[in-house]
């Protein structure tokens, strides 16, 4: 479905809840892990499109009321897919201690992701954090599809450490750059860094590009008034605080320009351009 | 402590008699989904299917559209949440001419809360809801309650009187009922110190019944900023940690007003908290926040309700209601008890 922003670039597909057993958790550096998730029967997260997220919730009883979102990092199959988490609060680290055949119950796949890659305008894909999965899909999608040169990866992290999944992006012949804070990998400072420098040599040579990013707020917020001032398309895929995923409790407005105030990050986003974001 | 005798002989799911009623309404189960928690139910339809619950209360409808607050908007607590959403909503009109018409094709008892941001737009409201619905339905079938939203903390102008003083809330019921002919079913703030009180004006004001509870003010800090977890300082907490409160105002209510209907709510996640309302003097209960998490909830609490009143040997959801036994009297403290000399 195509609403005019040139965002979501698949027709909607009904999302479900469901449950599945945790096939792997499987540990990476920086306190970064990643679950795989198994249903029985197929579930519709396999049509998941980068940036579309799920809802999940473990079995620890009502303390803990509602499932957290999380980004599609991968869907192996029909019944099989993973996601990227680190420990941020109560509800990530009973997920850190979950074990293969612990259940947990899914919905989704939820919200509206990026636009699909095409030859016509280079992606400049900015990720940082926990914010890699949307963007390390899109790569693999890009790569899938033998258009692993019309898209380029921008990923930063404090120290080398938060740096995960890249090997993926060497095997798919995925252009990347990477920036740690501490200059542990890639270059020294913030990956807006490097972005701004990519961005001014598109701008003297005529090339036609645009952003896709995702991470914590403010390296959001730094990717935005990039993109901006460089007047390149930015597309920011967010996060904020939501009980739901479908619309329904409107906890997670974003603040937008436009007809109204507010939008919803579940449904009208994840996926905002970065002009429409009221910052 | 003895035990109470129970009910009956257990019976089978499908001799318990699920249908009931709310004052002179008739509704299919006794489960029906919360406001604000179920927006205009839409949503719900890729996860379940809608004909099968009770009935439903929509998001708040105001006589014109509202934007919401700021965010941070939600925070989750120790088994609740805090909200602030700001009764965002689509407006009368909209929700006449845009949600209304799928809520009436599906045959259940439809809810519709609203509220004003003075007592002359509370009024306009309910006439406006009243009418369009008539027009649209001459049969019946669209609206079937208008339920009374006086217990909002976001509304500037009175809005804490209409929902703590018992003449304010009477006049204004009053006022609501005398424009509408859909019956007016009063949703009580726990903010309050007499919630008694409070449903006893509405009653007499001729409110067709209550809801009970709406969400129990609140607040969290995050130390490390300073600031509140929520944009307005203050939310409105619900989940299971208000049910004790919850049950406590309904059972209340049900003794000082024997009869008058309550639709009971706070916290309800199974058939068992179901049971507990309609045994406190609930006719009625509406699930709220697992609706986030689980959004088929309702038929799972629906299925696990008339699983327990199977197993309990109840056979309706009328033999339920306020039925709460007293502890048996101790014997009378003394010195020496039967068997000393």
């Amino acid at each position: 479905m195509d609403d005019g922003r040139g965002i979501a670039y698949v027709s909607r597909v009904a999302p479900a809840q469901f449950q599945v057993d945790v096939v792997a958790n499987r540990p990476l550096s920086g306190g970064y892990f990643v679950l795989e998730l198994r249903s029985q029967a197929p579930n519709p997260v396999a049509e998941a499109v980068p940036g579309q997220f799920v809802m999940l919730r473990g079995e620890w009883g009502r303390d803990l009321l509602n499932g957290r979102a999380f980004s599609v990092l991968q869907a192996f199959d029909s019944r099989t897919f993973s996601v990227l988490l680190k420990v941020f609060g109560r509800g990530t680290a009973l997920m850190q201690q979950l074990q293969p055949g612990d259940r947990m119950t899914v919905t989704g796949p939820l919200g509206r992701g990026f636009k699909a890659p095409n030859p016509e305008r280079k992606q400049l894909l900015v990720a940082g954090g926990v914010g890699l999965p949307p963007l390390h899909l899109q790569a693999r999608t890009a790569a899938a599809t033998g258009q692993a040169a019309a898209v380029e990866l921008f990923y930063g992290g404090r120290t080398a450490a938060d740096l995960v999944l890249t090997e993926d992006l060497e095997a798919w012949g995925i252009e990347t750059v990477l920036a740690t804070d501490d200059g542990t990998r890639g270059v020294q400072g913030r990956v807006t860094e490097p972005l701004g420098a990519r961005l001014d040599r598109a701008a003297a040579s005529g090339e036609a590009v645009e952003i896709l990013s995702c991470g914590p707020t403010p390296m959001l917020r730094a990717v935005r008034a990039i993109g901006l001032a460089h007047g390149v398309p930015t597309y920011l895929c967010l996060e904020e605080m939501m009980a739901c995923g479908f619309g329904v409790c409107l906890g997670c407005a974003v603040p937008v320009y436009g007809d109204k105030p507010y939008k919803y990050c579940c449904t009208d986003g994840p996926v905002f351009e970065a002009s429409e974001v009221r910052w | 402590m003895s035990h109470a005798e129970p009910f009956a002989a257990p019976i089978t799911a499908d001799q318990v008699d699920l249908s009931c009623a709310f004052g002179p309404l008739r509704l299919r189960t006794p489960i029906l989904t919360a406001s604000g928690c179920f927006a205009y139910g839409q949503q719900f339809a890729d996860f379940m299917d809608l004909r099968q619950i009770g009935g439903l209360s929509t998001k708040g409808i105001s006589p014109e559209p509202r934007h919401g607050n700021p965010l941070p908007r939600i925070f989750e607590t120790a088994a609740g949440m805090l909200n602030s959403i700001g009764l965002e909503n689509v407006g009368a009109q909209a929700f006449l001419s845009e949600k209304l018409p799928f809520l009436a094709e599906l045959d259940v008892s439809v809810w519709v809360n609203f509220f004003g941001v003075d007592f002359q737009t509370y009024v306009e409201c309910a006439k406006t809801l009243s009418e369009g619905s008539r027009e649209a339905y001459p049969n019946g079938g669209g609206i079937d309650v208008l339920e009374m939203n006086i217990s909002c903390p976001n509304i500037k102008k009175g809005g804490i009187e209409f929902g703590t003083v018992p003449e304010v809330a009477h006049r204004l019921t009053k006022a609501c009922v005398e424009v509408c002919e859909l019956p007016i079913v009063v949703k009580l703030t726990p903010n309050t110190s007499d919630v008694v009180a409070m449903a006893d004006a509405v009653k007499q004001a001729g409110a067709a019944g209550v809801s009970l509870i709406n969400t129990i003010t609140g607040m969290a800090v995050d130390v490390r900023t300073r600031r509140s977890r929520i944009a307005t300082t203050y939310g409105g907490l619900s989940g299971p940690a208000i049910k004790p409160v919850a049950l406590r105002m309904v059972h209340q209510v049900a003794q000082a007003l024997p009869g008058f209907p309550i639709c009971g709510m706070g916290g309800i996640l199974s058939g068992e908290d179901a049971l507990e309302f309609l045994i406190a003097g609930a006719h009625c209960v509406q699930a709220g926040t697992i609706n986030f998490s689980e959004p088929s909830a309702a038929l799972r609490i629906t299925a696990e309700l008339r699983a327990l009143m199977a197993q309990l040997g109840i056979r309706s959801v009328a033999d339920a209601v306020a039925i709460l036994e007293p502890f048996p009297p101790e014997p009378p403290f003394s010195a020496t008890g039967p068997g000393s000399r």
